[in-house]
């Protein structure tokens, strides 16, 4: 539960935890600490052999426990402070006892409720489609959206990134950042108007880097109290008054609120081990700084920038497992990629992420951000309607099943992620005027549904 | 004196067992004795320390190890350098282990730090000396932090497209202080495309942090063959 109370108790242990230096936080204290829980309670994905989605819940509750037991001994990290933001063990389970287990966002028609899940649970994922941060030329930014808001099975929208903004460079904490937040809000709710989707929810503001664009945009004739706004955890364990300042706005703005936390394999919390307890222990800390409504995980490989790799599958899937099984939280998946529109390969990476969230638990999906959100324009509305309906389709299916679906899946695009498969850029993969896919990416689509099916998932 | 290639390889072994454990202690009495045994601080790094580290590069790479290890490495080769070798070559002939100077630092309005950090350690164990400025780091600071820790390479990285700009900024300052010539720039990050890169006149581009250290590797070659 979200209230000032909270927020100010929040903020006060910001500035008297006890100090830290930053390289010792990162160097040592989180390493060290992730490799002690992962020891104290035994987990060992290798236990797991070839399969990438986990059905063994005792490996499920481990992970939890231990993933609890670091949010309890490493807390928060404050830069802007050089403070530990520290929780006990009491702490944080009353504050998990209380977490929503439900939270509606857009408007009128277009409102949505994401609800809490369970593994193998036959519910529907809440279905966030967007690019998530892409970069996208001006010229092209309302009709990219449009492209997702026309999507039925899109409950919710991500927003990509402006390039500039009347055609000048945005740069973080300047005048341009504020101009890029309000252009964000006029083009994404005119993508929704013209899609006839007015009070869709959108997950924003995309363009606020630093708190400057948050602040500015989530006002009067801006962003709504009831778009889902983004704060994001900084890896590993870290936040700002930057974040903070968000947060402050946003609880008193009564503003839906969507964090992040994006772990890098290999990075300080190790291989995968650490990347599952670190997805439990984060989205744990996330609830406990920005009594967030949404968890959400992306975790990145630190050479493709993506998160569809075989290591990751199989943290994702026990990480949410994980929470799905001992929690409340709303725990969303962002879907990352190395592949991008107009490639079979898109498809199939995005397939296998859909299915082995709707088996593990995960209450929504979030994108696809194609070609890692890294290549400008190369997104486009018809992966998010496959993902959805990929998702959905998977509700309700055993983990032993996801798992035979997820490993043919990935047998087929796993040896080309070293290539980039980068695709086309939304011009090239979409009719810009009449918003439908080309009949090549279209016919791609309906080849790759045809090899699903074959395999085993038919989607109507 | 000149070792046998037996002796050599219990050296590299010691290190190997001092890096795993995270032993600076290790690291610091094997150079100590090798130095002692009449082994020139130089060879010591090359026949030593150097295959070691290109070991942990690669296993990296490959992703068997992960930036916990990556980080022993750094910090027990880091102790060896500065307790043992460098002030050794200080007495010496004036040869040095060091590799190059590099400035490293996320850009402006950038918080994100874990891949910059991944950067930095694989230049610190492949032999580079690294000063770290963190996240969030103006030009100006990049650029007389450079010019006071008298750095080969100015090393920016991005994440984000809005602090992008500031690694042109970084460029268009050192040619406004006519300093263009004295630093090397190189830019990486999830943000940063080789295209781009080009673009504003950086000098180098890596993808990632294997990438990133050969890029600055090659970069300094003309320099250590006396060409600039």
């Amino acid at each position: 539960m979200r209230n000032t109370t909270r927020l100010l108790d929040v903020l006060d242990r910001m500035e008297s935890g006890p100090i830290v230096e930053e390289s010792q936080w990162d160097m040592f204290m989180v390493p060290d600490e992730v490799a002690r829980v992962q020891v104290e309670f035994d987990i060992d994905l290798n236990a797991l052999g070839d399969k990438l989605v986990s059905a063994d819940d005792a490996l499920a509750d481990r992970v939890f426990a231990a993933g609890l037991t670091l949010a309890e001994r490493l807390g928060v990290y404050c830069i802007s402070t050089s403070r530990q933001i520290k929780f006990s063990r009491a702490e944080i389970l009353a504050a998990l006892a209380v977490a929503p287990t439900e939270v509606t966002f857009g408007e009128g028609g277009d409102r949505h409720t994401e609800r809490k899940r369970q593994v193998e649970d036959p519910a529907h994922l809440t279905i966030k489609g967007g690019g998530v941060g892409t970069p996208i030329p001006e010229h092209l930014y309302l009709a990219v959206h449009q492209s997702y808001a026309q999507e039925s099975l899109v409950d919710g929208m991500i927003n990509c990134t402006l390039e500039r903004v009347y055609g000048r460079e945005i740069r973080s904490r300047s005048p341009w950042e504020v101009l890029g937040g309000w252009h964000e809000v006029e083009l994404t709710k005119a993508a929704c108007r013209r899609a006839g989707r007015p009070g869709l929810g959108l997950g924003c503001v995309e363009n606020a880097v630093s708190e400057l664009s948050e602040l500015s945009a989530t006002s009067y004739g801006g962003f709504s109290p009831n778009d889902w706004h983004h704060i994001a955890m900084i890896s590993e364990f870290k936040t700002d008054y930057g974040a903070l300042t968000k947060l402050a706005h946003l609880v008193r703005t009564g503003s839906v609120i969507h964090a992040f936390y994006n772990t890098i394999y290999g990075g300080s919390v190790g291989g995968k081990e650490g990347m599952a307890i670190a997805i439990v222990a984060g989205s744990i800390l996330l609830q406990m700084i920005y009594m967030t409504n949404t968890h959400s995980v992306s975790p990145a490989h630190p050479f493709y920038d993506n998160d569809t790799t075989p290591e990751i599958i199989q943290a994702i899937s026990v990480g949410h497992q994980a929470l799905a099984r001992n929690s409340r939280l709303l725990t969303d998946l962002v879907i990352t990629p190395v592949s991008g529109p107009g490639t079979s390969t898109l498809l199939y990476e995005t397939a296998a992420m859909a299915i082995m969230a709707a088996a593990s638990g995960s209450c929504g999906l979030i994108g696809p951000r194609s070609a890692a959100g890294i290549h400008p324009a190369h997104v486009s509305g018809l992966e998010a309607r496959w993902m959805a309906e990929v998702a959905h389709a998977a509700a309700g299916i055993s983990r032993g099943e996801a798992d035979a679906l997820v490993r043919q899946l990935v047998a087929l695009y796993q040896p080309t992620l070293n290539k980039r498969p980068i695709g086309k850029p939304f011009p090239e993969v979409y009719d810009p005027v009449m918003l439908r896919p080309s009949p090549e990416w279209q016919g791609t689509y309906e080849v790759v549904k045809q090899e699903l099916a074959q395999m085993g998932l038919a989607i109507p | 004196m000149q070792q046998d290639e037996s002796n050599i390889e219990v050296m590299r072994e010691r290190l190997r067992a001092g890096i795993t454990a995270g032993n600076k202690l290790q690291g610091v009495q094997l150079a100590q004795e090798a130095l002692a045994a009449q082994m020139s601080p130089l060879e010591f790094f090359h026949a030593v320390i150097d295959p070691v580290l290109v070991e942990v590069g690669d296993r990296f790479s490959r992703l068997e190890i992960f930036l916990p290890e990556l980080m022993r490495a750094g910090m027990v080769v880091k102790a060896m350098q500065e307790e043992v070798l460098e002030p050794a070559v200080l007495v010496g002939t004036g040869e040095s282990s060091i590799v190059g100077r590099v400035v490293i630092g996320a850009c402006q309005g950038d918080i994100h730090d874990i891949g910059k950090n991944m950067v930095a350690l694989m230049l610190q164990v492949n032999g580079f000396e690294v000063t770290d400025l963190g996240t969030n780091v103006a030009p100006r600071t990049f650029i007389e932090t450079a010019r006071q820790k008298q750095a080969d390479i100015i090393a920016m990285s991005s994440l984000l497209t809005t602090s992008m700009p500031y690694i042109r900024d970084l460029v268009q300052l050192l040619e406004g202080y006519g300093l263009r010539d004295q630093f090397l720039v190189v830019a990486g990050g999830a943000a940063v495309t080789h295209d781009w890169a080009q673009s504003v006149g950086v000098d180098g581009f890596g993808e990632d942090a294997v990438e990133a250290v050969n890029v600055c590797q090659n970069l300094l070659l003309p320099r250590k063959e006396g060409h600039v």
